[in-house]
C-alpha cells in the first residue's frame, strides 16, 4: 500500500490530510470514476453531499443508455437463473463483446434443457446479427443482419411479430417472419442483449419487442455486460438519494442532471475545480483533458494522463477486502470475503480518513 | 439519563390508560415514578397527547423493486426544495434517509419492510442500514419457489416445510413470513392469465390453498411470532371480494394477516361492474377466529407508484400507467412489477377504492385486528398518513372529501351515512398494540414500566392532519430525536430478525440443490454479518418459538 502527494511518498495519514485540503477548499469538486464497491459508494457519495459536490461513473455512457430508455419508456428484464432455469426459446441480438459474455454465458447452462420448464426438451437458440463464427458456438441458429441495421431490423421483426406488414421483402422478410414465428411458439423466451454496444434506439427496440411477445406468452430480455459494478453505484445512489448517478448536491439538495454533471463535462467546462478519482476494480484513469487538481484513489499500475496531487493506492473489493458487491451473476448484492487478504485499504476506509481531516478543519475555523 | 414527561395526557389502551399523568423515561426504558428522585430534564407535555411510537408492519420502503421505482421515475421526487403539503409524491420520503425523517416526524417508531424475495434479502439490509432513527424488519417472500413446491407436490411432511421455511429465513435475517399470490407466479410462467385459490399451479399439482395451508402451519411449527402475511389472490380485481372470502374461510382456525385487505374489496355491480363488497369483506373479518388480522391498504388521491412482486397483476396495469413506462422485472420465483400509478379523485373506479377503504376502517369493529396501511406507496405514499388519520377520525372531514367526488360513485357507497369517528385510544390500539402484537414485540406498542422508550406526543390540534404530520416530541430508545415535526439528529436504528431452530440437515440438502439447480453456491444468497452490511448496521433478536 502507497500514498504520495505531489509525487512523494507519504504516509496514508498526511495523504488524507492533502486530500482533504483539495476538497475543503474546492468551490465544485466532482467524485468521478466511482469504480467502488457499495461501501465505497455509500462514502463518495456523502462526501458529495457534504462538499456540495457532483458525482459520476466511468461507465455512465453505457449505464445511462439503460437507464434512460426506462425513464423514457419501459424495461422489460429477467435474470441469468431463470434464463438458465425456464428459458426454452433463447434469441441473442447483435454480436457479442468476447470477453465479459464467457463466464456470464457459461451461467446460462443453454446446452441443457430447461430443468424447470413444463417441458424438458433442448432450447431453441436463435441469433439475430451475430459476429463471425458466434453463432456457432453456441448452437444458434444464424439470422445475419449488420449491426447498423439492427434497430430497423427488429422494428421489422416486431412487426412480423404483431401480424403487420413490413417493408422488408425478399429473402430477409421470410427470414424475420420465420423467426417470428419461432418467438412466438416459445413458453419462456428471452432476449439477450449486449448492454456495452447498444445505442438507444436498438435497446428501445429490444424492450419493445419483449413487451409485443410478452402479450401472448412470456418474454423478457437479459442484457449482459461488464458494467456489472457500476450496479454497486447505481443503486446506492439510488437508495441515498432517490436519483442515478450524475447527481449533484450544488443547491443543498440532490439533483439529478446527466448532462450537468457528466464529471469529463464538468471538468472541460471549467465547472469543476477539484476532483476524486475513484477506481479500485481496474486501473482505468480519466478522461478528461483539462488539468485539474484531482485525487486518485487508484490502482497502482495506472498510467494517468497528468500526475494527480495526491495518490492512495487502494485495494480490489472482494480480493484485497471484504466487500459487498452487484453480483450479475445472481442479479442482486453479494457479500464477498477477501480472496488475497492485505492491509491494501478500501474506498471507504480513505474516505473515511479524509472525512475526518474535513471535519478537524471545519472545527479549526 | 432520567427524564420526566410531565402533565400529558397519556393515552396506553394496552393499559386501558387514558388520562393526565406523567411519564418518566430511564435511558432507553420507560420506568415508573422514581421516589425522590430529581429528573435531568423535564418537558412540560400539558395539553398534550402522549402515545407509545407507531408501528408500521407494511410499507414498501427497501427493496430491489423499491430502488427500482426510485430509478425509473426521478421526476416524483424531483421537489426537494419547494415540497408543497398538498402534494403527496413530492413529499413521497424516497430516499432512505427521508424515509428515517418522515416516519419518525410523524411519531413512528418501526417500520417493517413486507416483501423481500428470499434471494434478495441482501440489497433490502442495505437499504435499511441507512434508514436512520427507526428500527426496522423485513417479511420473507415464498411461495413460488421451486423447492417449496417440490415438497409439496412430494407430499413432505410438515416438519421437512418448517425446516426449510426456517432456513430461508434465518438465511435472510427476515422477522415473519410472507406469501404473494402464491402459485400465480408459476401459473403465469406457464400461460396461465389468471390464478385463484383452488387453482392449480402447473408442472406441481398443488394449489394455491395448499400452499397458504402449508405456509401458515410452518410458521406456526417454527413459533414465528407474526403469523403468515398474505397478500391474497386476483388482487384488484372487480369480483375478486369471492377470493377473500373464500381464503377467510380456508384459515381454518389458524392464525393469519390478510394484507392490504381494501384491494380484496370489490364485487361486480353497477354499470362499470364494479362496486364496493367492504360490508360483506368487513363482516366476514369480524367474524372470523381472533387470530385472524388484517391492514387496510387505503388509496389516497394523486401520484403514485405501485411496486409489488404479484407480477400478474402488475402486467395487467401496463396501460393504466401515469406516466407511461413501467419495469416488469420477471425474474426468479416472483419477478416484481413497477408501475407508476395517479389515483384521481374524479375516476370513478378510484373513488369506489378510497370509498371501500374508509369503509372497511368503520366496519371493522376490532382496531386489534385491522391494521392501518396505505401499502405504502400502492394504495398511497405513507406521507398520506395524517390525512387518512383525519378522515376516520372525524365524519366531517369525510364528508368534505365525498363531496368532490363523483356522484355515480358517491350513490353506490354507505360512508355519507357511516358515522362512526375513531378514538385516540382507537387510533393508539390499531397504530401500536396490534401491530406490535402481531409481531410480537412484548416491549413496544405500550407505556408500562420496562418497555422500550419509544413514545410520541402530539400537540391536541382539532386538526388532526397537522396534529399527526409533525408530532411535538419524539423519542427513539429515551433519546429525543424530533422536536415539532423536525428530526434533531440521526441515531442508528436496529433491525428486528428471529433466529427460527430447525433440523440443520435441510442446510445440507440446499447447498446439494443450488449447486446442482443453479451452479452457484447457496451462500451467495445468505445476509452476512451485521458489520459486513454497514458501519454501524445492528440486528436486534426478537423472540421465536412455541
Ligand atoms: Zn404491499
Amino acid at each position: 500500500m502507497k500514498a504520495f502527494v505531489e509525487g512523494a511518498a507519504v504516509g496514508l495519514d498526511a495523504a488524507a490530510a492533502a486530500a482533504a485540503r483539495l476538497l475543503g477548499k474546492a468551490r465544485l469538486p466532482v467524485i468521478a470514476g466511482l469504480g467502488t464497491d457499495v461501501a465505497g459508494a455509500r462514502a463518495a457519495i456523502a462526501l458529495a453531499e457534504r462538499l456540495r459536490g457532483a458525482y459520476d461513473h466511468l461507465a455512465s455512457d453505457v449505464l445511462l443508455r439503460d437507464i434512460d430508455v426506462m425513464q423514457q419508456i419501459s424495461r422489460m428484464v429477467t435474470t441469468p437463473g431463470d434464463v438458465r432455469l425456464r428459458a426454452d426459446c433463447v434469441l441473442f441480438v447483435g454480436p457479442k463483446p468476447r470477453q465479459s459474455w464467457r463466464e456470464l454465458l457459461k451461467q446460462l447452462n443453454l446446452a441443457s434443457p430447461p430443468r424447470l420448464a413444463a417441458e424438458k426438451k433442448a432450447r431453441k437458440i436463435l441469433w439475430l446479427g451475430p459476429g463471425r463464427g458466434e453463432a456457432a458456438e453456441v448452437g444458434a441458429t444464424k439470422i445475419a443482419a449488420p449491426p447498423g441495421t439492427l434497430p430497423q431490423t427488429i422494428a421489422c421483426l416486431r412487426a412480423a411479430v404483431l401480424d403487420r406488414k413490413t417493408r422488408v421483402n425478399g429473402a430477409l422478410g421470410r427470414k424475420l417472419a420465420d423467426l417470428a414465428a419461432q418467438l412466438k411458439e416459445a413458453r419462456f423466451g428471452v432476449i439477450v442483449w449486449p448492454i456495452e454496444s447498444f445505442d438507444r434506439l436498438t435497446i428501445e427496440m429490444v424492450n419493445g419487442l419483449a413487451v409485443d411477445l410478452n402479450r401472448e406468452r412470456r418474454f423478457s430480455t437479459l442484457p449482459l455486460g461488464r458494467a456489472t459494478n457500476a450496479q454497486n453505484a447505481v443503486q446506492t445512489s439510488g437508495w441515498m438519494t432517490g436519483f442515478p448517478i450524475r447527481t449533484g448536491f450544488g443547491r443543498g439538495y440532490p439533483e439529478y442532471d446527466t448532462w450537468r454533471f457528466d464529471a469529463n463535462r464538468m471538468v472541460e467546462a471549467d465547472e469543476a475545480d477539484a476532483a476524486l478519482w475513484i477506481s479500485a476494480y481496474g486501473a482505468e484513469s480519466p478522461k478528461w483533458k483539462r488539468a485539474i487538481p484531482f485525487i486518485a484513489l487508484s490502482k497502482p499500475e495506472t498510467r494517468f494522463p497528468y500526475a494527480p496531487r495526491v495518490r492512495i493506492d487502494v485495494g480490489t473489493p472482494g480480493l484485497d477486502h471484504d466487500a459487498v458487491e452487484f453480483s450479475r451473476e445472481i442479479d442482486t448484492f453479494v457479500a464477498t470475503k477477501a480472496t488475497k487478504a492485505s492491509a491494501a485499504p478500501s474506498v471507504a476506509d480513505v474516505i473515511g480518513l479524509i472525512d475526518q481531516n474535513l471535519t478537524k478543519g471545519s472545527s479549526a475555523c | 439519563m432520567l427524564i420526566r414527561l410531565a402533565g400529558g395526557r397519556v393515552i396506553d389502551p394496552a393499559n386501558k390508560r387514558d388520562g393526565i399523568s406523567d411519564l418518566w423515561i430511564r435511558g432507553d426504558r420507560i420506568v415508573a415514578p422514581p421516589q425522590g428522585e430529581t429528573p435531568d430534564a423535564v418537558y412540560d407535555v400539558s395539553g398534550k397527547i402522549v402515545m407509545a411510537g407507531a408501528i408500521d408492519v407494511h410499507s414498501h420502503i427497501a427493496s430491489a423493486g423499491v430502488n427500482t421505482a426510485r430509478l425509473l421515475l426521478p421526476e416524483n421526487h424531483s421537489a426537494h426544495v419547494a415540497r408543497p403539503e398538498a402534494t403527496p409524491l413530492s413529499t413521497a420520503g424516497w430516499s432512505t434517509f427521508e424515509t428515517g425523517c418522515r416516519f419518525a416526524a410523524m411519531g413512528f417508531t418501526t417500520v417493517v419492510e413486507p416483501a423481500v424475495p428470499a434471494h434478495l434479502a441482501l440489497h433490502s439490509h442495505l437499504e435499511l442500514a441507512d434508514i436512520p432513527i427507526l428500527d426496522k424488519g423485513i417479511l420473507t417472500e415464498l411461495g413460488d419457489d421451486d423447492y417449496l413446491l417440490s415438497l409439496l407436490r412430494d407430499g413432505a411432511s410438515k416438519t421437512a416445510i418448517a425446516d426449510y421455511v426456517g432456513t430461508m429465513l434465518a438465511a435472510s435475517k427476515g422477522i415473519g413470513l410472507k406469501a404473494v399470490n402464491v402459485g400465480g407466479a408459476v401459473a403465469i410462467q406457464n400461460d396461465v392469465q389468471t390464478f385463484d385459490l383452488d387453482d392449480v399451479v402447473p408442472t406441481y399439482g398443488v394449489t394455491s390453498r395448499q400452499i397458504v395451508e402449508a405456509l401458515q402451519q410452518a410458521a406456526i411449527d417454527l413459533g414465528i411470532p407474526h403469523p403468515l402475511h398474505l397478500h391474497m389472490n386476483n388482487l384488484g380485481v372487480p369480483g375478486n371480494i369471492d377470493t377473500a372470502l373464500k381464503t377467510i374461510g380456508a384459515t381454518q382456525g389458524k392464525r393469519i394477516h390478510l394484507a392490504h385487505v381494501q384491494f380484496y374489496s370489490y364485487g361486480k355491480e353497477g354499470k362499470h361492474g364494479f362496486s364496493s363488497a367492504a360490508a360483506q369483506l368487513a363482516e366476514a373479518i369480524n367474524s372470523a377466529p381472533k387470530d385472524v388480522t388484517c391492514d387496510i391498504g387505503q388509496v389516497m388521491f394523486g401520484q403514485t407508484v405501485t411496486v409489488s412482486l404479484d407480477i400478474i397483476r402488475q402486467w395487467n396495469s401496463r396501460p393504466m400507467a401515469s406516466p407511461r413506462k413501467t419495469v416488469i422485472l420477471d425474474g426468479e420465483t416472483n419477478g416484481t412489477g413497477v408501475v407508476p400509478y395517479r389515483y384521481r379523485s374524479d375516476n370513478f373506479y378510484n373513488a369506489i377504492q378510497w370509498a371501500c377503504g374508509l369503509e372497511l376502517f368503520l366496519l371493522l369493529d376490532d382496531p386489534m385486528r385491522s391494521l392501518f396501511t396505505t401499502d405504502h406507496p400502492n394504495g398511497a405514499p405513507y406521507t398520506t398518513y395524517p390525512d387518512l388519520f383525519a378522515l376516520i377520525m372525524s365524519r366531517d372531514a369525510r364528508a368534505k372529501w365525498l363531496a368532490d367526488l363523483p356522484k355515480e360513485a358517491v350513490e353506490l357507497t354507505n360512508l355519507p351515512s357511516m358515522t362512526r369517528e375513531y378514538s385516540f385510544s382507537e387510533i393508539a390500539t390499531m397504530t401500536r398494540v396490534a401491530p406490535a402484537h402481531l409481531m410480537g414485540l412484548k416491549d413496544r406498542g405500550h407505556l408500562s414500566p420496562g418497555a422500550l422508550a419509544d413514545i410520541a406526543v402530539y400537540n391536541d390540534d382539532p386538526d388532526r392532519a397537522q396534529m399527526f404530520r409533525f408530532a411535538h416530541l419524539v423519542f427513539k430508545d429515551g433519546d429525543l430525536v424530533v422536536r415539532d415535526g423536525r428530526v434533531t439528529h440521526y441515531r442508528k436504528g436496529r433491525t428486528l430478525t428471529i433466529q427460527p431452530t430447525y433440523d440443520g440437515m435441510i442446510d445440507r440438502r440446499l447447498a446439494r440443490y443450488y449447486d446442482d439447480l443453479y451452479g452457484v453456491s447457496r451462500d451467495l444468497f445468505k445476509v452476512p454479518s451485521a458489520e459486513a452490511i454497514g458501519r454501524d448496521y445492528a440486528f436486534e433478536e426478537v423472540a421465536c418459538g412455541r
